[in-house]
């Protein structure tokens, strides 16, 4: 390929990477820790709150008998502490909202109490799809998604004719910069086809209104939202006849889905018409063997069954849809790719700050000084040092809070001890000298990181290692601890053999880019 | 610059073209919608990547902004919009 656009294959890779590497990083962060959502759900309930849990039955009739909104459509998610969710309609024409309740929630004579509950897991999963940005969140991380895609096409263009020279090769040979270099590169094609599977299956999720909406408007006409419902939905929702019926209980639908198929795992169960002759059930599983994984079992209010929908018997579009979000979530080959998943996870985050990194340094190398890289170095050192410890700041909160007075408010200072670390990381970020702050905050973050673990052993003893699910989050911060000092010693053995590149030593921002060219000159 | 207009002007490029498909494959295309989707996400990717190949910015963005018109009239001779099976 000819250099200059080469050149411009380069430019273009490098400002889609700048564009959407920070919110990436976010993604990639959140991504990792929230692969193990379902056990950080666990770890962060208290051990008294699963004492006083009951059954799946127990917690849908509770529910049914106060929501009329449940009745119509509910969710029972199977645990040690049952969940379920509906969608409550707002009174006076306020609007509706989700509801999750517990079977702990519940006390001896069904009713329910106005417990605090953790949002711990639900905030890591809301920081990865959405950013912790409500509404426009999701579609945004679409749009990120489809510039990351972009930057993956241009990274292949420009690392093809190369590859088998770069393979394996993290050499900084007295050049700080070509480590930066090496380290991403190797990252990126060594990861290239979880990236690629990441943004394709990211953007679909994220991107999906907003695709349905051109498609509709310039395509299909206004039709196509009843069609996507048809073709995506596991069944009609019911036609009340208003006759009441007995349903069946819980594990009956579940003894009727095993029937169906024997070795499925539950994911969820949903519930149309409750009470109502028309009512239906969806029990939604997985099987394992297969990467398009999921199951749904549905059957009428006796147990009757209705339709099956599994691997082999389904449509087209269930085929393409269930390894999307099986590809995406990483949920299709057990321990092995959950573990594997976070780690790429992980390096994902590092693929981002090192492009970030590259690219301040070689605008600075190529166009001279300029504030803006210099801003942007640190920008990006804030932001992911923000997220890192902010996150770590939001574990420990969520276990510390219980213990003190501010319990009743635990899910929202979970949230408010995130984004107060963050800003103030931001804030230092810009005003430190890059080196300094990069050498502190690898320091502090494994030992925030390292600290959870302790301070739940501390507090609740044995219960932190004996519970698989709580042994796993721990382990799992352990090794974000230990990923963090690697870092650190890489970064540490770096300046012992070359000279960091001069934007890493600036102090104070600097006002103008008049005033870098003096500091850096100097 | 060039890579922010792209973006714009590829999104419905993407869904045209694969409207345009919809309608050469013999398939009804409510039967590989979910495919169809992927498809576009994928074409989007690209046709973003592609317009750093000429050395100036404006041809690729005039050959975006007439391949959108062109799509859109192709569009009109196919019987998918309002058709919904």
């Amino acid at each position: 390929m000819k250099a200059d656009r080469m050149r411009r294959y380069v430019d273009l890779h490098s400002w889609l990477g700048m564009v959407a590497g920070l919110a990436l990083f976010v993604a990639f962060f959140a991504g990792a820790l929230n692969m193990f959502h379902e056990e950080i759900h666990h770890w962060q309930t208290p051990r008294t709150e699963l004492a006083n849990a009951g059954t799946v039955q127990g917690l849908l009739q509770q529910v049914t008998a106060s929501s009329e909104d449940a009745r119509q459509r509910i969710y029972l998610l199977p645990g040690a502490d049952p969940g379920a969710m509906w969608f409550q309609s707002g009174q006076d024409g306020a609007p509706g909202e989700w509801v999750t309740a517990y079977s702990s929630d519940f006390n001896a004579a069904g009713e329910r109490g106005d417990r605090p509950h953790s949002g711990l897991a639900d905030f890591v999963n809301q920081l990865h799809y959405q950013l912790a940005i409500p509404t426009v969140g999701l579609t945004l991380m679409g749009i990120i998604s489809i510039l990351y895609g972009a930057a993956l096409f241009t990274g292949l263009v420009i690392h093809w004719p190369k590859l088998r020279r770069e393979f394996f090769a993290l050499r900084h040979q007295g050049n700080v910069r070509r480590y930066w270099k090496n380290l991403h590169n190797l990252i990126g094609v060594l990861c290239f086809p979880f990236h690629l599977i990441m943004s394709v299956t990211g953007a679909a999720m994220g991107a999906f209104t907003l695709i349905a909406l051109v498609m509709g408007a310039l395509v299909f006409g206004p039709q196509l939202q009843g069609v996507i419902d048809k073709e995506t939905q596991v069944w009609p929702a019911p036609t009340l006849t208003g006759e009441p019926t007995e349903m069946a209980p819980v594990q009956r639908y579940l003894d009727r889905a095993r029937q169906a198929h024997p070795d499925l795992t539950v994911d969820w169960i949903e519930v149309r018409g409750y009470g109502d002759q028309a009512a239906w059930v969806d029990v939604a599983a997985s099987i394992p063997g297969v990467v398009g994984h999921h199951i749904h079992v549905l059957m009428d209010a006796r147990a009757q069954l209705i339709r099956v929908i599994e691997p082999g018997h389904r449509s087209f579009n269930y085929d393409t849809l269930s390894p999307m979000y099986a590809l995406h979530f990483g949920d299709y080959g057990g321990s092995l790719v959950q573990w594997l998943y976070f780690a790429m996870g992980l390096l994902g985050a590092l693929l981002f700050v090192s492009g970030n990194i590259l690219w301040c340094e070689r605008r600075t190398d190529r166009n001279g000084p300029s504030r803006s890289s210099v801003f942007l170095l640190r920008l990006t050192l804030g932001v992911c040092f923000g997220v890192v410890i902010g996150l770590a700041g939001s574990f420990l909160a969520s276990k510390l809070l219980p213990y003190t007075p501010w319990g009743a408010e635990i899910a929202v200072l979970e949230k408010g001890v995130f984004l107060a670390l963050l800003l103030v990381l931001v804030v230092a970020g810009l005003r430190s000298v890059p080196l300094r702050f990069s050498r502190w905050m690898l320091t502090l973050a494994p030992l925030a990181y390292l600290a959870v673990p302790l301070l739940q052993l501390v507090l609740e003893g044995r219960y932190a290692w004996v519970v698989p699910d709580n042994l796993t989050v721990n382990v799992m911060l352990l090794l974000v601890a230990l990923s963090l000092w690697v870092v650190r010693a890489l970064l540490i053995a770096r300046l012992r053999r070359a000279e960091p590149h001069p934007l890493w030593q600036e102090g104070p921002l600097p006002r103008s880019d008049q005033a870098v060219q003096t500091v850096t000159v100097k | 610059m060039r890579a922010l207009f792209a973006a714009a002007l590829s999104l419905p490029l993407a869904i045209m073209l694969m409207g345009l498909l919809a309608a050469l494959v013999p398939l009804p295309w409510s039967s590989w919608l979910v495919l169809q989707m992927l498809l576009a996400i994928v074409l989007w990717m690209v046709l973003i990547s592609l317009v750093a190949i000429p050395r100036r910015a404006w041809p690729p963005l005039v050959g975006l902004l007439v391949a959108n018109g062109a799509s859109a009239l192709l569009l009109q001779a196919t019987s998918l919009y309002g058709g919904a099976a």
